[in-house]
């Protein structure tokens, strides 16, 4: 009788023992497995994501990123998957600026999935190669923004005429400005590969992902696998680990037009913004859709808006 | 537990603590801490040169060389025309300074035969930028004013003449059998806007244009326009033309393609930008300004055109299809 018990009891214990086992090992296996890959691993590609329109908040997420590649000794290239229309200069200027330090530092490669316009070939201008799908859009290398002069209400108290107001003349010529320096650098990062002129890049046009290839705002036709192994290449490391960076979620905002008193405005609205506020700063931006935000057309209105 | 036994775990913790907290404050010194030479791309990549747009210069004053005496220049106000006073103001200011007289037919004046009751109380009539059809009537009666020698001015911007043509007639409307006036001066326009990427002035559309034949175009070097459309005149002079490799929005195709013209009594000018005061005064807009000032008051109009009507007649350009809903006659 005790023997049988005791014979019972030692199958039990190792039954319990045998299941232990199978559940640590299975929790312990994926980590041992990591592990193994990793010591063979020469190296990370971080696939960094841009999308959305391109503002101070996007590019802020972004350049953490990037200067997490360019201090993160594992990080060997990086990979900008792009999905963004553009968006306002400046950032977009900060983006441009953070992948060119990047690119000095290692291999960077733009992977396009929908579009990659405007400010967002902006920000992909200093990547070594640029890759895109049939289906991608690309270029859009121009500025557009507001070009009058909004009356400022006696109402409000300026020390010089200048003064939150800028003459029609001072908005063209900072639109100018702006372009030159956007065409002046697509043709000195794209300038070898490009096939037609400064002047027709000037003309601002949107090109459909087979022309890009051909005419040298891209590289080559390929999806985002293609652009990670191209940068591994570059990299010179033939195993290696991809690192993802999603944005977090911040809710963007939307650009919109609309006629007001014979003028087309543009309007923004978005997170924190209740109703419309017209843009007073020039943006890099490929498409503002038509849109009738149901603004009064009474000046006071407007103006109203503008302050706001 | 005597309190000794603590004292040796203690003494280990402090000493632990001590040595991996300072040794990991000592690494900086030893290794030089984090920082590194930062390059200013910003600078490195920006030619400000390159992307220095420099200020329009904007001198001179507009003035008029005619000595003719008092005129009365009528502007048109009775179709819905998009131009402001403002825009207007340097050239109605300029012939009011030289003693000249400026008035506006507003939609009441326009009616029936208020309207050639205007036109004959005229030397001149001004038209910028229409947005609302002209009879026939009203049309005849202009026609019949500039062949009485009164002289008549067509300022239209693209969109103007995209949305309602040459005195409100659309533009494939007037290749038809309206009675639109162009046609009687040989005046058309094309639709599209004037553009150039290589010679510009601040931004694309706001095109050089250089001087060409008569007196509209005496005296100047290059005008800017800054938002113009294709005008071109079949038995005339062409007074402005766009600089070379201007293009057209609609075909950009590039040509020499005409600004602003003159048909005997009539001239059009394909913009109404030049008249701002912001860019009156930029390159020699402002002495074109003071030719176009000098043609209107220049002409010989015939006393009491157009005609009244005799007895039994319905004036120049027979019955009229008046703007209103009531039929009028038009005298």
């Amino acid at each position: 009788m005790n023997k049988d018990t005791s014979e019972a009891s030692a199958r039990t214990i190792f039954v319990v023992a045998v299941v232990a086992a199978v559940l640590v090992s299975a929790i312990l296996a994926p980590v041992a497995y990591d592990a193994a890959q990793s010591a063979q691993s020469e190296g990370t590609v971080s696939v960094i994501t841009v999308s959305g329109i391109i503002t101070g908040s996007t590019v802020d997420g972004v350049s953490e990123d990037l200067r997490e590649a360019r201090t993160n000794e594992s990080i060997r290239a990086v990979v900008l998957k792009v999905d963004s229309g553009g968006g306002l200069v400046a950032p977009s200027e900060r983006l441009y600026l953070e992948v060119l330090r990047t690119s000095e530092q290692m291999p960077v490669v733009a992977s396009v999935q929908g579009i990659g316009a405007s400010g967002a070939y902006y920000g992909m201008l200093p990547a070594d190669e640029i890759y895109v799908l049939s289906s991608s859009e690309v270029g859009s290398v121009g500025v557009i923004g507001p070009g009058g002069s909004t009356p400022v209400p006696d109402s409000i108290i300026r020390t010089g005429p200048d003064k939150a107001q800028p003459t029609a003349e001072d908005r063209r010529r900072a639109i100018e400005s702006l372009k030159r320096q956007f065409v002046g650098r697509v043709v000195e990062h794209r300038g070898e590969e490009l096939s037609v002129s400064r002047e027709e890049v000037a003309y601002a046009k949107t090109y459909l992902g087979p022309e890009a290839a051909s005419n040298g705002y891209a590289d080559g036709v390929g999806a985002l696998p293609t652009a990670i192994d191209r940068a591994a290449e570059m990299a010179g490391i033939e195993n290696y680990d991809v690192a993802r960076q999603e944005p977090p979620f911040r809710g963007g905002f939307f650009l919109l037009t609309a006629e007001n008193n014979n003028k087309t405005m543009v309007y923004k609205q978005g997170p924190g913004i209740d109703t419309p506020v017209p843009v007073t700063q020039p943006l890099l931006v490929d498409e503002i859709p038509d849109h009738d935000p149901e603004l009064s057309t009474d000046d006071s209105e407007v103006t109203r808006n503008a302050s706001a | 537990m005597p309190a000794r036994d603590f004292v040796a775990p203690v003494v280990a913790f402090v000493v632990l603590v001590a040595v991996i907290v300072g040794g990991a404050a000592a690494v900086p010194f030893v290794s030089g801490g984090e920082s590194t030479d930062v390059t200013n791309l910003a600078d490195r990549q920006t030619d400000i040169d390159a992307v220095t747009v420099s200020e329009a210069e904007a001198e001179g004053t507009i003035t008029m060389d005619s000595d003719a005496e008092s005129k009365t220049v009528l502007i048109d106000q009775a179709h819905a025309n998009q131009v402001s006073d403002k825009k207007l103001s340097t050239l109605t200011n300029t012939l009011v300074e030289n003693g000249h007289e400026v008035e506006y037919v507003t939609q009441e004046q326009a009616r029936g035969p208020a309207w050639n009751e205007s036109l004959r109380s005229a030397d001149a009539f001004l038209i910028a930028n229409p947005n609302q059809p002209y009879t026939s009537g009203q049309l005849a009666g202009v026609q019949a004013f500039a062949d009485a020698g009164g002289r008549v001015v067509m300022l239209s911007d693209p969109a103007s003449i995209q949305r309602f043509g040459i005195f409100g007639f659309g533009l494939q409307q007037q290749s038809n059998d309206d009675p639109a006036l162009n046609s009687e001066f040989g005046i058309s326009a094309q639709s599209g806007y004037l553009f150039n990427m290589n010679d510009y002035q601040q931004t694309f559309k706001s095109v050089y244009a250089a001087p060409g034949d008569g007196p509209l175009s005496a005296g100047v070097d290059r005008v800017v326009v800054r938002d113009a459309a294709a005008v071109s005149v079949a038995d005339g002079q062409t007074a402005l033309r766009a600089g070379e490799q201007t293009r057209l929005s609609t075909t950009r195709r590039a040509d020499t393609y005409g600004v602003a013209v003159q048909s005997g009594n009539v001239s059009m000018v394909g913009d109404t930008d030049f008249l701002t005061p912001e860019t009156a005064y930029v390159a020699d807009n402002n002495v074109f300004i003071g030719n176009l000032a000098d043609f209107l008051v220049s002409g010989e109009k015939t006393e009491n055109a157009p005609a009244p009507p005799s007895e039994g007649s319905s004036g120049p350009g027979g019955p009229s299809e008046p703007t209103r809903p009531t039929p009028e006659p038009v005298v």
